[in-house]
């Protein structure tokens, strides 16, 4: 039991590691070769672990195989567009100006059901509503309406605003001081303490969220079971 | 030259995978060739009626499996190690009540079996496909 105990943590840990190299999409977005890579790897993981009879290097190495060849393509990838979309595909234009490219969905075995549910399930009530459905190569359909299906932005009403567009820093987060974070603000330890105090805490452990933002300030949020 | 650098650590893992296969495929193919041949001899001596070089040699043959039995367990598949290892021992005991027709049939098949390691883990068309 302590060897399926160990091997778990040692497959865990270099699944985690690999697929951590694979890049931030979530498994909805994943292209097809990294589905199949996920896929496999979780099988190949499995195996070693359950059964004791076969040595852990037979999970391991296929499985650095897998990521060290995900790793080559996706290089190979960013530096020729051919082989890229050999790998990929490309993404189809199903609707274009309003007109089903019904070819284009014979081609892609994509049925005017599918359309339809996707189109409701974002919020659109028909085809007429939109402009624009682009088959993505994760298989998503994505859509884009016309003008006048959209909400108006203040750049088309002629509001001239001012931005206050902002990308908040997390200095702190459940009681714990981010100082490279901290740092990075131009922001130091004297100047957290003072806004701590003026937001009405004595210490960052009592703060659970703290974030700051040059063009909206600070926002902060109190733990739920700090006195 | 520049474009081609983030291919390398990718090459680079994959050529070290590879060879540390074929390295360890070949250190399989060399272990067990050396298990095998006083095994051979062992047999012959056993024909012979010389049953103290039979008992020597499947020592040295056995003496030298034990000394590799992390590497293999780390590299092969057990059921097949504790096959051998279950074969040695009755050619042990087979050698030691001096029956000669088992302890040679039991060699052949612990000779096999150790042929069999060697070839699981060398690289060949057969065991790719």
């Amino acid at each position: 039991m302590s060897t399926a105990f160990f091997r778990t943590l040692i497959l865990y840990f270099l699944i985690m590691a690999g697929l951590r190299l694979t890049g931030k999409r979530q498994i909805g977005e994943l292209e097809p070769g990294e589905l199949v890579l996920t896929m496999m790897i979780s099988d190949l993981a499995a195996v070693p672990m359950q059964d004791f009879g076969i040595p852990l290097l037979a999970g391991v190495i296929p499985i650095l195989t897998l990521l060290a060849l995900s790793l080559l393509l996706s290089q190979l990838a960013l530096r020729s567009l051919r082989f890229r979309e050999l790998l990929c595909g490309t993404p189809t234009v199903l609707i274009r100006n309003g007109k089903l490219q019904q070819e284009a969905m014979r081609k892609n075995r994509f049925t005017i059901d599918e359309v339809l549910e996707e189109l409701r399930s974002q919020g659109y009530s028909g085809i007429d509503a939109v402009k624009y459905a682009v088959l993505e190569n994760s298989g998503q359909l994505s859509f884009l309406p016309w003008t006048a299906e959209q909400p108006p932005t203040a750049k088309q009403l002629g509001l001239s605003l001012e931005d206050e567009t902002a990308l908040p820093t997390v200095l702190i987060n459940d009681g714990r001081v981010l100082r490279k974070n901290l740092r990075r603000c131009g922001r130091d330890e004297a100047w957290l303490k003072k806004t701590l105090k003026e937001q009405g805490f004595h210490r960052p452990e009592e703060v659970f969220l703290l974030t700051f933002a040059p063009e909206s300030g600070v926002f902060c949020l109190r733990k739920e079971d700090a006195t | 030259m520049k474009r081609c650098l983030g291919l390398l650590p990718p090459l680079l893992i994959l050529a070290v995978l590879l060879l540390f296969c074929l390295w360890t495929g070949r250190r399989v193919g060399t272990d067990t060739e050396r298990w095998r041949a006083p095994l051979i001899q062992s047999s012959e001596a056993a024909l012979l009626g010389d049953w103290d070089a039979a008992g020597d040699l499947l020592a040295a043959s056995y003496d030298d499996w034990r000394s590799r039995q992390f590497f293999l367990h780390v590299t092969v598949q057990h059921e097949v190690v504790e096959d051998a290892e279950a074969m040695y021992r009755r050619a042990r005991a087979f050698l030691d009540g001096q029956e000669t027709e088992e302890y040679r049939a039991e060699l052949a098949d612990l000779i096999h079996q150790l042929l069999a390691l060697a070839e699981q883990e060398a690289l060949s068309w057969e065991n790719v496909l």
